[in-house]
């Protein structure tokens, strides 16, 4: 079986699961707070930004701190969930494929869910500031090149937090508790985006690159300029390392 | 009674265990935060509980709410799984009371959670404020604000929990609820009396508002109303069986 | 006198009647034998007993109470074995009943009882969860006769269980009233063991009654209709068959 049949196969599994549902309504949700008080982007607060930007970064800064990590825990659970509620995987481990295989085409439906969230935000995104454009009589749509562009680098930056999460809901056999870890380990990530570690604790990822783009629109809010080193190692090292672990003990308890 | 066959059901789901966790989770924000900025804050004029709450009661509200949902989930998955629910729908007894038993075995550990928090609070000022004087009414006076505020959350987040076979689906929309209502803005007075905001509130600041009196009754209604839209719930539901 | 009286129950899912005006009448200190292919609405008219779904039309008495008025009363007297067994997977086979005795508030004796009574004894401190069907199996049925309640409502309770299990049970169920001085309403989809256990019978298909009565009424009425009598698995397969032709033709 290819690669990408079984990507298929997993995606199916998530049929009538209400997950879409579940990542669209915080899309919708944080959108609403900055269409309600969209007259508050003109009010800049000495912050050299312009009110299309403000309304940008501010309206995707509960996404990246908040909802991306969340959504991905709540996916990685219902992965889980479907393979064990039934005893799915059970049938999974009896059929000819290789195990790795299987649960790395599992982390592929969970990249392709946040995907489609990501896809959402920005339709949401433009939506919205369509809105709010025709409300305020300003021209609040940024250009597509700048918004895909951050959209796109927030969701490469949350690929090695997505690879932590599925470990540790592979790791951790109970569903709630690998939740409870998960959603408790976002809340540290506001503090640690301002410490010099920063960059071994990847839920902080996406938050540090929305702050990047704060810096370059707004000067002298954040730095400018991503700090390359020793970052983009020490994810892939995190990702790499996550996946192997996951990928290793996958189905290890059903098999004992 | 109920309370006690509760109980007996969380045996081995790690339900204690995680409160605890988060309880000391939450603990661990203030005593870090001083740890870095210590000189910064002791040079502040105030009650030192008021400035250690004001840095802080944000990250551990939101803790408190977020183990609160994961303890909700766990309840009802642990019936859910293995149908144990279906077993005690046909035992002589209310499902309102088994309700009511999740609800008081909910708000005892969030109780003690909360206490371990103020616990470190006070600890926290009693090290690094040289000004701290213990005074355990104000003390308890805080814990059991805070406690009070946070229980229409729990109860909402029960009610939900019993209406979900899935889990996901109820730790989803707890999520999503947490989510919303912290990103709008916490300075509406409506908005903050929500289930999901009201743990955000502290009893300093509602002090200084004169706000103390409308939480305590607002969040007693919300709480007694979502427990008793549950008992309605699990009426209608046989119906629709 | 009948412990369990149906009128006209019916219930209707949508578009699809699972139970069609049933008016079954269950004799005190029977067994009675609940027949029918998979799908005829043997589960649903048990689930109606206990109150687990509302009937969408008539009525039924349970030792003289009705639902929902006295529904925690009626729910005192029924020990119960439903579907897939119901069990908590944290718990091991011993708590689980504990908490069914509190709820009952029974005796603490009568845990060990029910367990020694389907066999579960020297696998009480395991977890429910790593049981194997068939003990899955038998703590549910223990679930339903601790405390020996007057009433006894299982549905398909051998499956799952291996030959000797089988036996086990089916001589257990038939001891009860006797033992207990107990009524026994049992689901089968086998006549075969129903007709091992049973005093009276009920065949169900797609929720209509075809049938009511003690075994010698069947082979009569059977032979009355044409059916073959040597064998009643025969019988049972015949009748249904011909119902299915009958309600073929009448679509």
């Amino acid at each position: 079986m290819s690669y990408l049949s079984l990507v298929w196969v997993e995606l199916k599994k998530t049929r009538h699961s209400k997950i879409f549902l579940i990542l669209l309504i915080p899309v919708i949700m944080m959108w609403v707070p900055s269409i309600i008080n969209a007259d508050m982007n003109f009010d800049l607060r000495g912050i050299p930004i312009t009110p299309e930007k403000n309304f940008f970064i501010q309206g995707f800064m509960g996404m990246v701190w908040f909802m991306i990590p969340a959504s991905l825990v709540i996916c990685t659970v219902l992965l889980n969930q479907t393979e064990r509620s039934n005893k799915g995987i059970l049938k999974m481990l009896s059929l000819p494929i290789n195990t790795a295989k299987l649960c790395l085409a599992k982390f592929t439906v969970l990249l392709v869910l946040t995907a489609a969230q990501m896809i959402m935000s920005i339709v949401a995104y433009y939506v919205c500031a369509a809105l709010v454009t025709h409300t305020q009589n300003y021209f609040f749509i940024l250009e597509p090149l700048y918004v895909c562009k951050n959209v796109c680098s927030i969701y490469a930056s949350a690929i090695p937090m997505a690879a932590v999460y599925w470990m540790i809901s592979i790791l951790i056999q109970s569903p709630i508790f690998s939740v409870g870890i998960g959603l408790a380990s976002i809340v540290p990530s506001v503090l640690m985006i301002n410490t010099k570690i920063w960059f071994a604790y990847p839920m902080s990822y996406p938050f540090y690159l929305l702050m990047v783009a704060y810096g370059r629109a707004a000067e002298g809010v954040y730095e400018t300029q991503i700090v390359w080193l020793p970052w983009l190692p020490v994810a892939i090292g995190i990702t790499i390392l996550a996946l192997a672990v996951s990928c290793i003990r996958y189905g290890a308890s059903e098999r004992r | 009674m109920s309370l006690v066959i509760e109980s007996k059901k969380l045996k081995r789901t790690g339900y204690l265990a995680a409160f605890l966790a988060g309880g000391f989770l939450a603990a661990a924000f203030p005593v870090v935060y001083m740890m870095v900025k210590a000189d910064e804050v002791t040079m502040l004029s105030g009650n030192p509980i008021d400035i250690l709450m004001s840095a802080n009661w944000q990250i551990m509200a939101m803790l408190n709410i977020l183990v609160s949902i994961c303890g909700a989930c766990m309840m009802y998955y642990a019936e859910y799984a293995d149908n144990g629910i279906q077993k005690m729908s046909v035992l002589p007894i209310r499902q309102g009371n088994m309700f009511l038993g999740k609800f008081t075995i909910a708000a005892l550990v969030l109780s003690a959670m909360v206490v371990i928090e103020t616990a470190v609070l006070v600890g926290c000022g009693e090290y690094w404020f040289s000004n701290y004087r213990f005074d355990l009414a104000e003390v308890l006076k805080i814990a059991g604000f805070q406690i009070f505020v946070t229980l229409p959350t729990v109860m909402l987040m029960l009610v939900i929990a019993s209406a979900c076979r899935n889990m996901w689906v109820s730790l989803g929309i707890g999520v999503i609820l947490v989510f919303t209502l912290s990103i709008l803005p916490q300075d509406n007075a409506v908005l903050s009396l929500f289930p999901f905001a009201s743990p955000y509130q502290m009893l300093p600041a509602a002090i200084e508002s004169g706000r103390t009196v409308l939480f305590l009754v607002v969040c007693g209604i919300e709480t007694a109303l979502f427990g008793v839209a549950e008992v309605i719930y699990l009426k209608v539901q046989r119906c629709f069986e | 006198m009948n412990i369990i009286e149906t009128q006209n129950l019916t219930k209707i899912y949508g578009n699809f009647t699972a139970v069609s005006k049933l008016n079954l009448h269950i004799r005190k200190g029977s067994v009675y034998g609940f027949l029918g292919p998979n799908g005829a609405g043997k589960s649903t008219t048990m689930k109606m007993f206990l109150g687990l779904t509302n009937p969408t039309a008539g009525n039924f008495h349970i030792d003289g109470k009705t639902y929902p008025a006295n529904r925690v009363s009626i729910l005192k007297e029924i020990g119960s074995f439903i579907e897939s067994p119901a069990f908590y997977g944290n718990l091991t086979g011993e708590e689980n009943l504990d908490i069914i005795r509190k709820i009952l508030g029974l005796h603490k004796s009568c845990v060990d009882e029910a367990l020694q009574l389907v066999g579960l004894t020297e696998f009480r401190k395991r977890l429910a969860k790593k049981y194997s069907l068939g003990m899955k199996q038998r703590l549910g049925l223990a679930g339903a006769l601790i405390g020996k309640p007057p009433i006894l409502i299982l549905d398909e309770p051998t499956n799952g269980l291996d030959p000797v299990g089988i036996h086990e049970i089916r001589t257990l169920i038939r001891s009860l009233p006797q033992r207990y001085d107990c009524t026994v309403l049992v689901s089968s989809h086998l006549l075969s063991e129903v007709e091992l256990m049973a005093d009276d019978i009920g065949i169900l298909n797609h929720g209509r009654l075809l049938f009511e009565g003690t075994l010698d009424d069947l082979k009569k009425s059977a032979q009355a209709a044409g059916f073959p009598t040597d064998n009643l698995e025969d019988t049972f397969l015949a009748m249904i068959d011909e119902d299915n032709h009958k309600r073929g033709s009448a679509i």
